[in-house]
């Protein structure tokens, strides 16, 4: 009896002082959750920042890791619909329920571009609510560490002072990298791009870039060759600056459209870590704005 | 027929009744609670060496004692129309999460599934009630529109029946707090599923079928590897599916062990290895309608998924008693998009009498799935 006494002696500061656990489904999210939570939170994040974001593939390990999560944050605009409902499902956690109040749905809390007015499949894999890659534009990452510090203090008051102090040294930070990005990057304004797949929508919004075509025919669809003839045909008459890339598709593609139009190939990180040198949120914007020359 | 008309009608006076709705500018607008819809039509064009009466009146050998036939789908030469099914799916509450799978042949129409999930209990517990396909083994509760090949196992087929373990029943499972996931379910369902665990005559109140499992899954790097063994306890009463004597009489037990090892190359590429045994002992209660019988088998099958588009399956499976011959089947597919998939496939059975003498089938299938609604999970 003696023993176990002891041994609840010394589990209980544990449990007292333990960590917030924290699941998130991607890297960029996780950064975030880290910046604002400091030494208070644990992440664990879900996806390979080096993977579609749209595909990832619903591990079972994945599900205990989210099993005895204390909250959940997503990045929401039906960017998991694929994967996490499942993993939701079967890991048979209510504080990570879509009702729960320690889950959070970060599309909820920006504006999202080019919601479409109507919807059908045949337009391809369309997002109903909206581009859901809202964290590519730097000044949305600012209203994310916001929301994930409102988050944090709802569900853990006793440190909210923490969390308010790392978010005041977090948006100090930022807004000083914010006026650095929009400097190197006012020479790119009205520039014309073609992309792989809408993904860098917001960071073209945030920098005045027209993205012309994608060499998707439609959202979700591999290339086709009668869409890729096109392609050429439009490159060689709108002459935009180069094709932004993300590093999960095959560039094969946009190679053979490079070569027939001399237009560049620019790969462009989507997240941490889907480059080795991506390793934070600063050195994936310093990437980014650096990327188109 | 009268059930199509009731449903479709049922249908047609909800979608009314939203449009309705929309019309008087949402004071008591209902539409954003209807559940999430999903329709999948599944057809397929066949093509076999033998006629439709021949593989009627042809036995699996390795089904010993004629115990119902093998096929669900694709049965007839020519063009089949396999299926419709209907899933909606919403939570019920706070505590509740309900499905309906509703599962449309040319001339029927059967609730596939019904049933409750509890989505608010503590300890990583999961309770499930209703009608549904039990957990059992790795392809049991998949549904027929996520398999990697057209048609189910032999040793499926044979042992827990087409249509697999799917009955009325309450399933509880539960996560183990370990570093890696294990889950570990026991169901109770009500018996005369068919297959081993037939309940065809001497009906008796009770007696219920009960099933238990544990599953494990680990990584290791970009490979997951899945590990289960399941068991499955029940009373079977099985008559012969033409001459409708009775043939066994008895306690039955499953057993199964199956392994998979699925490696991804990237977001869209991967292969997956995938292996099942299953053993029956069957203790028969009276040896004059039929003896005790002991068998086992299994499937083993590779699947090389190249790109978004197209994907490749070879599966070998054999019974380790009482067995003529093996099965060995090759497909390759196609998709559209997420959402369509044409799929060509072809088998070399010799497990099949025809007339009492071995009879290889040989068989093409071009099989044809769609869905439209809810967008699906992506199966793992």
């Amino acid at each position: 009896m003696k023993k176990y006494i002891f041994a609840l002696l010394f589990l209980l500061p544990l449990t007292l002082f333990a960590n917030l656990n924290i699941a998130v489904t991607y890297p960029y999210i996780g950064a975030l959750t880290k910046a604002i939570g400091g030494e208070k939170v644990d992440t664990v994040v879900l996806a390979k920042g080096n993977w579609d974001p749209h595909f990832v593939v619903p591990r079972p390990s994945l599900i205990a890791k989210v099993r005895d999560a204390d909250a959940l944050i997503m990045n929401g605009g039906q960017l998991e619909i694929g994967w996490l409902p499942p993993l939701i499902d079967r890991a048979s956690n209510p504080k990570i329920a879509t009702n729960a109040k320690t889950f959070l749905d970060l599309s909820q809390h920006v504006e999202l571009l080019q919601k479409p007015a109507s919807v059908d499949r045949s337009g391809g894999d369309v997002h109903p609510d909206g581009n859901p890659h809202f964290h590519l534009d730097p000044n949305n990452i600012l209203i994310l560490a916001g929301t994930v510090k409102e988050f944090l203090i709802s569900i853990d008051s006793q440190n909210s002072a923490v969390y308010e102090k790392n978010y005041a040294h977090f948006s100090d930070m930022w807004n000083k990298k914010l006026e650095m990005w929009k400097s190197k990057m006012a020479d790119k304004n009205a520039l014309k791009v073609v992309q792989y797949h809408n993904v860098m929508a917001y960071f073209n919004h945030a920098y005045g870039l027209t993205s012309i075509a994608t060499i998707e025919p439609l959202p979700g669809i591999p290339p086709s060759s009668k869409h890729t003839m096109e392609l050429i045909e439009l490159i060689k008459k709108e002459k935009p600056c180069c094709i932004l890339h993300d590093v999960y598709h095959d560039t094969k593609t946009a190679e053979f459209i490079s070569e027939k139009t001399g237009i560049k190939v620019v790969i462009m990180p989507h997240d941490i870590g889907a480059l080795d040198t991506i390793e934070d949120l600063v050195s994936l914007f310093d990437y980014l704005t650096s990327a188109i020359k | 027929m009268k059930k199509i008309v009731i449903f479709t009608a049922l249908c047609a006076t909800l979608t009314f009744a939203t449009e309705h709705e929309h019309e008087h500018g949402g004071s008591f607008e209902q539409s954003k609670f209807i559940p999430d819809i999903s329709l999948i039509v599944d057809t397929g064009y066949v093509h076999r060496n033998v006629s439709n009466t021949e593989l009627e009146k042809s036995a699996p050998t390795s089904n010993y004692g004629n115990y119902g036939t093998f096929k669900e789908f694709n049965t007839n030469n020519g063009f089949n129309l396999n299926y419709a099914e209907m899933m909606l799916h919403s939570n019920v509450d706070q505590a509740f999460e309900l499905d309906g799978i509703f599962h449309y042949g040319t001339e029927s129409v059967e609730i596939e599934e019904a049933y409750f999930t509890t989505k608010a209990l503590p300890y990583s517990l999961k309770v499930k009630g209703g009608k549904f396909k039990s957990d059992f083994g790795r392809l049991n509760s998949q549904h027929a529109h996520v398999w990697d090949f057209a048609d189910a196992p032999l040793v499926y087929n044979s042992f827990l029946s087409p249509e697999g373990i799917n009955a009325p029943g309450v399933q509880f499972q539960w996560l183990a707090p370990t570093p890696w996931y294990m889950k570990l379910g026991f169901e109770a369902m009500q018996k005369g599923n068919g297959g081993t665990f037939a309940n065809d005559f001497d009906k008796k109140d009770g007696e219920p079928l009960y099933v238990g499992y544990l599953k494990n899954s680990f990584d290791i790097k970009d490979a997951s590897v899945l590990l289960g063994v399941s068991y499955a306890n029940g009373v079977s009463n099985i008559k012969n599916a033409v001459s409708a004597a009775p043939i066994y009489k008895g306690n039955s037990e499953v057993y199964g062990a199956d392994l998979s090892v699925k490696n991804y190359f990237n977001s869209y590429s991967f292969i997956n290895w995938q292996s099942e045994l299953l053993y029956r002992d069957m203790k028969s209660d009276d040896v004059t309608i039929g003896k005790d019988k002991k068998q086992s088998g299994y499937y083993t099958q590779i699947v090389y998924q190249m790109d978004e588009n197209w994907k490749a399956g070879l599966r070998y499976e054999d019974f380790l008693q009482d067995s003529y011959g093996a099965k060995t089947t090759l497909n390759a597919s196609y998709k559209t998009s997420e959402f369509a998939q044409l799929r060509l496939q072809y088998s070399h059975d010799e497990t099949f009498k025809m007339y009492g003498n071995n009879k290889a089938i040989d068989e093409i299938i071009l099989q044809l799935t769609f869905a439209i609604g809810a967008h699906g999970a992506h199966s793992f």
